[in-house]
């Protein structure tokens, strides 16, 4: 089958992707970098290319709260934000997630400070019980759009997700982009049926639902119970998903939640995400060219995050260089906390480098990670290199 | 064919795009980018957003390459440098990075020789104000500077490009458009070397830090000139002015030229044609 190509922005490919997914609510808040996401989605519903309800709030709250109440009506709802957008959706984005809400969103990060981006945003919900994925190109976007809805609507996970991407960098950058096929995605992505109607004429289900989240008579603790073991059930979800989505469309993101770059035979790998992943891939073929045998892990799922993998991968390589584009004042990375807290069982753990690059939008260059990659391979051979968390 | 595979081939050439803000430096890096894609390459266009006004001086970039491109940082070391603004390179140093060799693209009206750029480049012209105030009207000059852009490359067919205006926009804004690219192919002239030109020193536009100090003289193409006879001080223009350059004097409107980076809106807006919009000359 021909495939069909169009040259077009990372925002763009977040509105085909919900166009695909034939959703059918769509609340809109526009926000610098993500503006373009609710303009293009109201395009293609004037066009009639998508068959939505679209809804314009007055602010995040709103935007999250009415889809979340529409995806829980039993429609295939989508919002997008950014920033403090995402900020001033904390609260309901928790209700979301107590209502066990598969509804899907598109995060375009914008730093806290600024307006450029960092994961920052995404950082400040790490509690809030969604899953959260990250994006490299404009393509993976798309397809990771279309994912999140499969991923959030198994059964066996039924929680809310969001994938993100580095505002501007994706979201306003033009490179050729594949769309998929129609009849693919439909066969892909079936129409959204809810278990748990929120019309109470609709049936007991919803009753009993609401009834275990709100009842006195039972332990407090055991929606955060099945809430937690959902999350560990979309770890297999979400591989699954991806060797399907990898199938269909020949496209896959490594196993779902990490992927790995010419790691073959290194003892030294850096880990990164996002669009520093992507310039990542450019130095690890340097420094590969000249011998020097670093390997690359990118950080796809957030949430859950992928201890398991990390666990493996940290029981064979003898040093980890760590990038993080967020910082939670006062303890450090995102990922360096939790790839270390992954990896404490191991019996002979790696030594951890930590890495902060591209906060508020900061340019992260091939030469810079190709200075990553040389100082962890230095720790690798034993020197004791310093300091061992680094502002690049 | 795109692959998710690691590339094989370099990245074939790096082009970085400055403009003013309102001259298309990001959609004419889309148009290219799609008609690019239409000749079987891949490509990257990467505009720099900030918070910028019209006639801000911007900049976007383009990575082409045969396979997928993964880097994702900006241009700092260009093949070939385009200009869409033939006043820019005066404030902006627009030759900056560019390897030796390189390519400059410039929207000026005189040959390659006598642009003020000089240095280890080939540069050619355009004058692409011209041709975009013949076709279009206004000094948008983006799709201009394509025109002549697949001419001296020859990267990329006149056809494609007329392809991707379509793509990108429908009806008389797409043929206007595509009359520019076709008039600019004609008129552009071939590259020249300067090695021997000296360049001409760039003056870097200063940040205003207080009230008075803002100068913006030079980010314009045309100045207003008013007519003090016809002003009958309606004071439209001075309401609708975005940069406050337009004063009252004895009921009649004055306009300050430091402020002033001749967006037209005064001209536009005057029930009187009471302004003469002058080009300003190069």
């Amino acid at each position: 089958m021909p495939q069909k190509f169009e040259v077009m922005v990372g925002n763009k490919a977040v509105a085909h992707a919900v166009r695909l997914a034939r959703a059918k609510f769509i609340s809109a808040f526009p926000i610098t970098p993500q503006t373009t996401i609710v303009q293009y989605i109201a395009d293609m519903v004037a066009n009639g290319e998508i068959d939505a309800e679209y809804v314009t709030v007055e602010g995040e709250l709103t935007a999250q709260a009415s889809a979340f109440t529409a995806e829980a009506a039993g429609v295939r709802a989508f919002t997008a934000t950014a920033g403090p957008g995402l900020l001033y959706m904390h609260h309901p984005m928790i209700a979301t997630r107590n209502n066990r809400i598969p509804l899907v969103m598109a995060v375009m990060h914008r730093g806290i400070k600024g307006m450029d981006p960092d994961q920052t945003d995404m950082m400040a919900q790490r509690e809030t019980g969604w899953m959260m994925m990250e994006c490299e190109s404009g393509q993976e976007i798309l397809d990771t759009g279309l994912m999140a809805y499969k991923i959030a609507e198994d059964e066996r996970v039924r929680l809310p997700i969001l994938f993100a991407g580095d505002g501007y960098i994706l979201s306003y950058t033009d490179e050729p982009i594949n769309i998929p096929d129609e009849a693919m995605v439909d066969a892909f992505l079936p129409p959204y049926k809810t278990t748990i109607p929120l019309l109470p004429n609709q049936g007991q289900e919803n009753r009993d639902f609401q009834m275990k989240q709100y009842s006195t008579d039972l332990d407090p603790q055991a929606t955060f119970v099945e809430d937690q073991q959902a999350m560990e059930n979309a770890k297999k979800v979400i591989k699954e998903v991806n060797a399907e989505f990898k199938k269909m469309f020949g496209r896959g993101y490594g196993n779902g939640l990490i992927e790995e770059y010419k790691t073959k035979n290194c003892e030294a790998v850096i880990v990164a995400s996002g669009t520093i992943a992507s310039t990542a891939r450019v130095a690890i073929d340097k420094l590969q060219a000249e011998d020097k045998n670093v390997g690359l892990v990118r950080l796809k799922t957030f949430k859950p995050f992928p201890a398991e993998d990390f666990a493996l991968i940290g029981s064979k390589v003898n040093v980890m260089g760590i990038i993080d584009r967020n910082i939670s004042i006062g303890s450090g990375g995102w990922t360096f906390g939790e790839i270390r807290n992954s990896m404490y069982e191991v019996e002979e753990r790696p030594k951890t480098l930590q890495f902060h690059a591209g906060l508020s939008g900061k340019e992260v260059r091939v030469q810079d990670l190709i200075k990553i990659g040389e100082k962890t391979l230095k720790a690798a051979s034993g020197v004791k290199v310093s300091p061992l968390v680094e502002w690049v | 064919m795109i692959t998710d595979s690691p590339r094989e081939n370099a990245i074939l050439m790096e082009i970085r795009f400055h403009g003013r803000g309102g001259q298309g430096a990001v959609t004419g890096v889309r148009l290219l980018s799609t008609a690019l894609y239409y000749e079987g390459k891949y490509t990257l266009g990467i505009p720099m957003y900030g918070t910028e006004r019209r006639g801000a001086p911007v900049q976007s970039f383009l990575r082409i390459s045969e396979d997928r491109i993964y880097e994702r940082d900006l241009v700092h070391e260009p093949d070939m440098v385009v200009v869409l603004d033939p006043l820019l390179a005066k404030t902006v140093p627009v030759t900056q990075g560019l390897k030796k060799g390189g390519l400059v693209l410039v929207n000026h009206p005189h040959s390659g020789l006598e642009t003020g750029i000089g240095g280890p480049f080939k540069v050619a012209t355009v004058d692409a104000t011209k041709v975009a105030m013949e076709t279009i009207g206004r000094p948008i000059t983006n799709t201009a500077i394509l025109g002549a852009f697949a001419k001296v490359t020859g990267m990329v067919k006149l056809s494609n490009l007329e392809e991707a205006a379509h793509h990108q926009w429908s009806g008389r804004i797409g043929e206007m458009n595509i009359k520019a690219m076709q008039k600019a192919y004609e008129v552009a002239t071939p590259s020249v070397d300067v090695s021997n030109v000296k360049m001409e020193d760039v003056q870097l536009e200063k940040r205003a830090r207080k009230a008075g100090e803002r100068d913006v003289s030079s980010w314009r193409l045309f100045r207003p000139v008013f007519n003090d006879a016809k002003c009958i001080g309606c004071r439209r223009c001075y309401i609708l002015c975005p940069e406050v350059a337009i004063g009252m004097k004895n009921n009649k409107a004055t306009v300050n030229y430091q402020y002033c980076k001749g967006c037209g809106i005064c001209n536009e807006e005057c029930p009187t044609k009471a302004i003469d919009w002058i080009q300003e000359t190069i």
